[in-house]
């Protein structure tokens, strides 16, 4: 108990926080901050998969399209109400998470990495050729738009909820052995983990919340749900915010979707390098030397700070 | 102790950064005309500077320049026009972030130039509700002049965009000029297409259609790709239409498949067809390019509306075309000596939009603007092709609707010759 | 296929030369595989120029493969930049060219300058975090970015020409047109793969470098110096990036900054297809790749298949290798023993 009181205070910290944001901020950055709402869902997500159980994917920019399709489509075509969408993406997703989660088990490391790659490369592609019902190139624009507080409330609201059945499930059984599988695979299948259980689930559960990222990326584009959005970039940026989160924590997760979701907007208006470029360059070191000083993320640099504390 | 230390000083990080983002909100006011102060109009669009479409990148730099020569004279009623682009790779994922932060955040008075259909299709809804005005855009879809005063549901658009316009002659009036111009020099052909598999593309095959009429079924071969498609892949499209017989082959496509198209088509033993190449790809530099890596160029057929500096640079417009190049953007001073008539098409635009803004008034309002602009008769552009003119009128929403032929001649290091009169391709 | 071995670098020297029981199957497969395109090419010319567009392609596949499988073989690890490493390293043979230097020239001192930036990014940027495996996938992503973005500050975004180093002209067989610049880009990418085989095959440098990737410990007791292997290993590998980035310029006609994109995930599907411990493997994944690719987008109707679906193919080739031999056509299977 007395370990969860600071837990709880900065959750509770959080929260108070993020209830002002919109009075005090312009409509503007209440987008912004929308941004790192939606990278929030996401990166927590994946985090579960490369945090916990140490599986890498550099593809679930995939299931964030297959949830944004999802609200497009059902909106344009049955005019579904948008959070029940919502909750269609993540179901969607946990599916073909666990389905994909199951070839994925033969794989390991830099070989899972490289199938994810593939996939983030080759789903946007799909849109493209079945273009009847998928919009093709120029998309699937769903029937409602909504404002930017709109989507900065559904977003967080989102985090906090998926936020509260992430740390349900962590810090029970499950969670113990997606820890286990992270430390040693060995080990843990000689502890008794079923493998493939665990492996597939957290594939399943780390794409759901990709799928409802996907919903909330696609209504804060004007309701566009288009193949370009979903390209590579958007995979890495998943990852990269994952690493940086480290092992999870609230904070790190935080640290992890605030750097992705605001890094490239904030790195256009940079003077030398200019708006044109500014992007690439600015994110591309950032990445690399954040990489370089906390290799093991935001929680590498807390369980340092610790260490320097006790000593 | 140390751990509620810690989490304090994050959250007082955060506090402090919420501080400062709010504290930068307040400070920029917004006047009544958002972007127009007594010194200064502010307006912005979207280009892109990197990615696939980056060789357009010289039409937002020629602009830049028009308008720093403009400024340069004491701007228009004593404001300078101050323009920003952002860079959005030609991904509408990108452009509607891009657009919000211009509207949003940096308050602009207008959106002047944007380029790409993909880009404009995501933002246009956006803008019109806004009432921001989303002008002069560089892309020929027809879709711009379309269903702009009154929505028309069945073609896809529901609602009116009365803030949205094009410039450039649209693509399908253009496509009806090539079929035309089939049905008449070579009335039996058989027709093979390169599309791009987007909206752009589309809009030019069905314009090939419509103009073709009961004709349409000569049409042997219609192949379509996509804007990512490597060279190579591009090619193999063109191996599939040289198999099927055409002899007649056009290309609807960007620069870069519309130039690995023409050298595949140069390297195919024993096909010469008839080949036509859309516009917006036939740049002077695109068609070297094309012909140092094996392509034929002698013979390929395509429109123009704006003038060439290389094929009439004793034009007035092309003179002070050059001087604006080279005192404004002296970097390009090369490009443009070799033909990259993007330089003129930016140049062209800015023409028309500096005409507007004065026509506007001494007070422009993004009302006034939009007034100005949809009751155009612009015919001294010093850019565009003599003899065209810019027209707009309640029930006229395309603003170019003519264009000349032009053919290529000289090899790799020849130029595009236009023959025939100046035709209309309006409705 | 454990041998027992009286020391680890004995046991690398003799499976260095063994042969795997599944190959002779492979080999039948390849066999059986020329002849159909054989027969194919003899009946149809388009069939012809197809797998021609089709070798073509692959080749250069192969020749970024080959990139891969060095770095793989050398240090573990999946390099994601480097196409775009390769891609820098031909913008900046053209910035040679552009000064003046010949085109031979300029691709000498390309490779010269390649091997330098390669081990540099090695010894700054992967040693640093190369004990977490998702610290130096993500330091390669981050490359992957930034030097995308700083080609496209220096240089621009738009087209740059670079001549062709074999010419423009065909040679026209039998109404099939064979490029001259397609014919010598497989005989250099050819010429590449040998060189490498034999690296690894009969260099003491090919022995230690395979010894640090595999068993650096041990290596190291025998007196391989662990750190120089790696760095050594990113420099060749830039250097045959620098190479494939040449040789594919000519193919995808104009320079610019993702001249690799595309390329990217064909190359890595044919590293996996061939055996990410095989150069020959590479180069023969590459071949197979293009030539499927072309000829299935040329035959089939383009609203069951189109162009589009070219990507999710190759992925879901990668997808069943890797379910199917892990090891790839020439890989050998790696037995994990705990």
């Amino acid at each position: 108990m007395k370990k969860q009181i600071p837990a709880l205070v900065s959750l509770l910290v959080v929260a108070a926080v993020l209830c002002v944001l919109p009075f005090v901020l312009s409509d503007y950055n209440v987008s912004l901050a929308a941004q790192v709402g939606i990278f929030f869902v996401a990166v927590l997500g994946l985090n579960i998969l490369t945090g916990y159980t140490g599986q890498i994917s550099i593809g679930h920019g995939a299931f964030m399209a297959i949830g944004g399709y999802t609200t497009a489509v059902m909106s344009r075509d049955h005019h579904t109400n948008l959070v029940v969408t919502m909750l269609m993406a993540f179901a969607i997703c946990f599916v073909v998470g666990l389905i994909v989660g199951l070839p994925a088990l033969r794989f390991s490391g830099v070989y899972l990495a490289l199938v994810t790659f593939a996939l983030a490369v080759s789903i946007p592609n799909i849109p493209n050729q079945y273009s009847t019902f998928l919009g093709g190139v120029g998309g699937v624009t769903s029937s409602e738009e909504v404002s930017n507080l709109w989507i900065y409330v559904a977003a967080w609201s989102c985090s906090a909820l998926l936020f509260l059945v992430a740390w349900l499930i962590l810090r029970g059984r499950v969670g113990r052995a997606f820890r286990a599988i992270r430390d040693s695979e060995i080990a843990a299948v000689a502890s008794g983990v079923e493998l493939p259980v665990y492996k597939t689930l957290a594939f399943g559960i780390s794409a759901a919340y990709a799928g409802v990222a996907g919903s909330l990326f696609v209504l804060a584009t004007n309701g566009f749900a288009q193949p370009s959005e979903f390209g590579v970039f958007l995979s890495l940026q998943l990852l990269i915010g994952a690493a940086i989160a480290g092992l999870g924590s609230l904070w790190g997760v935080l640290a992890g979707a605030a750097f992705v979701g605001l890094l490239p907007q904030v790195s256009t208006s940079v003077p030398v390098i200019g708006a044109e470029h500014g992007r690439d360059v600015i994110f591309g070191a950032a990445v690399i030397l954040v990489m370089l000083l906390l290799p093991d993320g935001f929680a590498g640099l807390v369980a340092r700070l610790r260490r320097l504390a006790r000593a | 102790m140390q751990v509620n230390r810690r989490k304090f000083g994050a959250l007082l990080c955060v506090l402090l950064a919420t501080a400062a983002v709010a504290g930068t909100a307040v400070a920029s006011h917004t006047s009544k005309t958002p972007g127009v102060s007594k010194h200064q109009i502010v307006i912005g669009g979207t280009f892109p500077y990197s990615g696939p479409a980056a060789l357009y990148k010289t039409i937002p730099s020629a602009e830049l320049a028009y308008y720093a020569y403009v400024n340069a004279k004491g701007g228009v009623f004593h404001r300078k026009i101050k323009d920003l682009t952002l860079n959005d790779e030609y991904n509408p994922a990108e452009t509607v972030p891009a657009v919000k932060k211009l509207v949003e955040q940096k308050h602009v008075f207008a959106i002047v130039g944007s380029l790409g259909t993909a880009p404009g299709l995501a933002t246009w809804k956006y803008l019109n509700q806004r009432h921001v005005p989303q002008v002069l855009l560089a892309t020929g879809d027809a879709y711009w002049g379309k269903c702009v005063h009154r929505a028309c549901p069945g073609a896809g658009s529901t609602s009116p965009k009365p803030w949205t316009m094009g410039w450039q002659p649209d693509y399908p009036g253009e496509a009806r000029l090539y079929a035309k111009y089939i049905l008449k020099h070579k009335p039996n052909a058989k027709i093979g297409v390169l599309y791009q598999d987007d909206a752009y593309g589309k809009n030019y095959l069905n314009g090939l259609k419509s103009g073709l009429g009961s004709h349409k079924s000569q049409i042997v071969d219609a192949q379509s790709y996509s804007v990512t498609d490597s060279g190579p892949v591009v090619g193999s499209h063109v191996v599939h239409i040289a198999g099927s017989g055409a002899d007649v082959f056009v290309i609807f496509a960007t620069p870069s498949a519309a130039i690995a198209a023409l050298v595949t088509e140069g390297q195919i033993p024993n096909w010469h067809p008839l080949t036509f190449n859309n516009n917006v790809s036939a740049n002077r530099i695109f068609m070297q390019l094309a012909a140092s890596k094996g392509a034929n160029p002698n013979g390929v057929i395509s429109t123009t509306y704006i003038e060439s500096q290389t094929a009439q640079p004793n034009l007035a417009g092309m003179k002070l075309a050059k001087k604006i190049i080279h005192k404004y953007a002296p970097a390009l001073d090369d490009q443009f000596a070799s033909g990259d008539n993007n330089l003129v098409y930016g140049l062209a635009v800015g023409w028309t939009f500096v005409d507007a803004l004065r026509h506007a008034g001494k007070h422009p309002t993004r009302k006034s603007l939009m007034h100005a602009l949809r009751t155009m008769t612009e015919k001294n552009n010093p850019f565009i092709y003599p003899g065209m003119s810019v027209k707009t009128s309640k029930k006229d929403t395309f603003p170019m609707e003519q264009l000349i032929f032009e053919k290529w001649g000289g090899g790799a290091g020849g130029d595009w010759k236009t023959f025939g009169k100046v035709l209309n391709s309006g409705h | 296929m454990e041998r027992a071995e009286t020391s680890p670098i004995a046991g690398l020297r003799a499976r260095g030369g063994a042969i795997d029981g599944g190959s002779a199957a492979v080999v039948l497969l390849l066999i059986g595989a020329a002849i159909f395109l054989l027969v194919g090419c003899l009946r149809s010319t388009a069939f012809a120029q197809y797998t021609v567009q089709g070798l073509a392609l692959g080749s250069v596949y192969g020749a970024l493969a080959l990139a891969l499988v060095l770095i793989y073989r050398a240090t573990h690890v999946i390099n994601f930049a480097q196409g775009e490493l390769a891609m820098l390293t031909t913008y900046i043979a053209w910035w040679l060219m552009e000064k003046g230097l010949s085109y031979w020239a300029a691709f000498a001192a390309t490779l010269v300058i390649a091997f330098v930036l390669g081990t540099l990014l090695e010894v700054t940027l992967i040693r640093p975090v190369q004990h977490s495996v998702i610290a130096v996938v993500i330091v390669t992503v981050g490359l992957f970015i930034l030097i995308d973005g700083i080609v496209n500050w220096v240089w621009g975004g738009d087209f740059k020409f670079m001549q062709s180093p074999f010419g423009n002209a065909s040679f026209d067989v039998g109404g099939v047109a064979i490029r001259h610049q397609d014919v010598g880009m497989v005989i250099v990418v050819f010429a590449s793969v040998v060189l490498v085989w034999a690296l690894f095959r009969f260099t003491k440098l090919g022995l230690g470098m395979r010894a640090a990737a595999l068993r650096p410990a041990a290596a190291a007791l025998v007196g391989v110096r662990v750190d120089s292997m790696l760095a050594i290993g990113w420099g060749l590998a830039a250097v045959l990036g620098a190479v494939a980035g040449l040789m594919a310029e000519p193919s995808q006609i104009f320079l610019s900054p993702t001249l690799m994109q595309p390329i990217l995930v064909y190359a890595f599907a044919a590293a996996v297809l061939g055996g990410l411990e095989s150069p020959a493997g590479a180069l023969v994944g590459g071949l197979l790749i293009g030539v499927s690719l072309t000829l299935i987008v040329g035959y089939v109707p383009q609203k069951y298949i189109g162009a589009e679906l070219q990507l999710p193919l190759a992925f879901a080739v990668l997808l069943l290798i890797l379910l199917v031999k892990p090891s790839g056509l020439f890989g050998r299977r790696e037995v994990r023993r705990v």
